[in-house]
């Protein structure tokens, strides 16, 4: 039996293998790799995006630690920030004393993370009590003062003369050492 | 004059066969296109989106970083306000402690108070007095505890008093 093909069907089934060697080449040249980088694109941006949650949420812990702190320390924090005013201090703490004079500010030193301010003080006051009050009132000041030695009580008539250091703390030194100014 | 019992079809350049193929074949390829498509954009999508988390992440590394920072530094302010605080408070008790030290009998003129040492000026009515009523406390309290007194013309002393803390070696 003599098996005839016309030219028209060699067209067709030339074009059908050509057709078919596209398709293959494109699948496996483009499509399956494009699949997999896609697959891995998916994959790695769903670890990223777990490892990025457990981060927020450990920055969202952080934060709500560090405004707690913020919020339980705000006085000592504004304290070590707010500048110095001799003037709103003697004006502040005069009740205290029959008489109340700060000398100038000393150029600052440093005490770790603060810079440290002298200044002298000299006073008259009718009783010990008003040194012990000053005492408990400089805690609660606006800035973070400590009274050091040597303090000197000498007898004036029945009045106490007294004289003391004080050192005025103030935070960021480091960083703001430029910009710390003391009002004078 | 008729050659053929059928009527001439129209010749065509191209065959209905060969169209079917072609559509079949171009809608085939069409989708693989459109698929190929997808992925591209969907991969440059979730790469894009992976970028932007990583900067994220990044972001919100430095700060917690940061944070740490401040919590640490809010603490050492604390410390050290606390520290001060504490400071204040011990001096006003030396002090009001001292004073409550000092016997109505003995009269006071100066107190010098430095880190380890205390100078005390004062009139007593005798060194007995002083001796029993100031001098055996502070003895108690210093390690060391000089006296020296002046007599005065109606009889009583005037006295200084030295005493002294000895620090421990570090």
């Amino acid at each position: 039996m003599k098996f005839h093909i016309s030219r028209q069907m060699i067209y067709i089934l030339t074009l059908a293998v050509v057709f078919l060697i596209i398709v293959f080449v494109f699948a496996f040249a483009f499509l399956i790799p494009s699949g997999k980088a896609y697959r891995v694109a998916r994959l790695d941006t769903k670890k990223v995006s777990y490892q990025v949650d457990s981060i927020q949420a450990e920055y969202d812990n952080v934060y709500d630690d560090l405004k707690t702190l913020q919020a339980d320390n705000r006085h000592v924090i504004s304290a070590y920030k707010s500048i110095f005013n001799p003037e709103r201090f003697t004006k502040m703490y005069r009740p205290h004393f029959k008489s109340f004079t700060l000398s100038e500010l000393s150029t600052h030193s440093q005490d770790g993370e603060f810079a440290v301010y002298e200044v002298n003080t000299s006073s008259l006051i009718q009783s010990p009590q008003g040194f012990y009050d000053f005492l408990d009132g400089v805690n609660k000041s606006d800035n973070i003062i400590g009274v050091n030695f040597p303090i000197d009580f000498k007898r004036d008539g029945d009045l106490i003369k007294s004289s003391f250091t004080m050192h005025v703390y103030i935070a960021s030194a480091k960083k703001k050492m430029e910009e710390v100014k003391i009002e004078e | 004059m008729q050659y053929s019992f059928i009527k001439p079809r129209a010749k065509r350049l191209v065959s209905p066969e060969f169209k079917l193929l072609f559509f079949f074949f171009s809608i085939t390829i069409g989708m693989l296109f459109v698929s190929y498509s997808f992925l591209k954009v969907k991969t440059l999508v979730y790469e894009s989106n992976m970028e932007e988390l990583l900067s994220k992440g990044e972001t919100l590394k430095e700060g917690i970083v940061s944070m740490h920072e401040d919590i640490a530094f809010i603490k050492i302010q604390r410390r050290h306000a606390e520290g001060i605080y504490t400071e204040n408070t011990v001096l006003k008790e030396s002090i009001h402690n001292l004073f409550d030290l000092v016997p109505e009998k003995i009269t006071l003129s100066q107190a010098m108070l430095k880190e380890d040492e205390l100078v005390l000026y004062g009139v007593t009515p005798s060194k007995e007095v002083y001796e029993f009523l100031l001098q055996a406390p502070l003895r108690s309290i210093f390690h060391r505890s000089y006296t020296s007194y002046y007599a005065m013309p109606n009889g009583w002393y005037s006295f200084v008093s030295k005493n002294y803390l000895d620090r421990p070696v570090q």
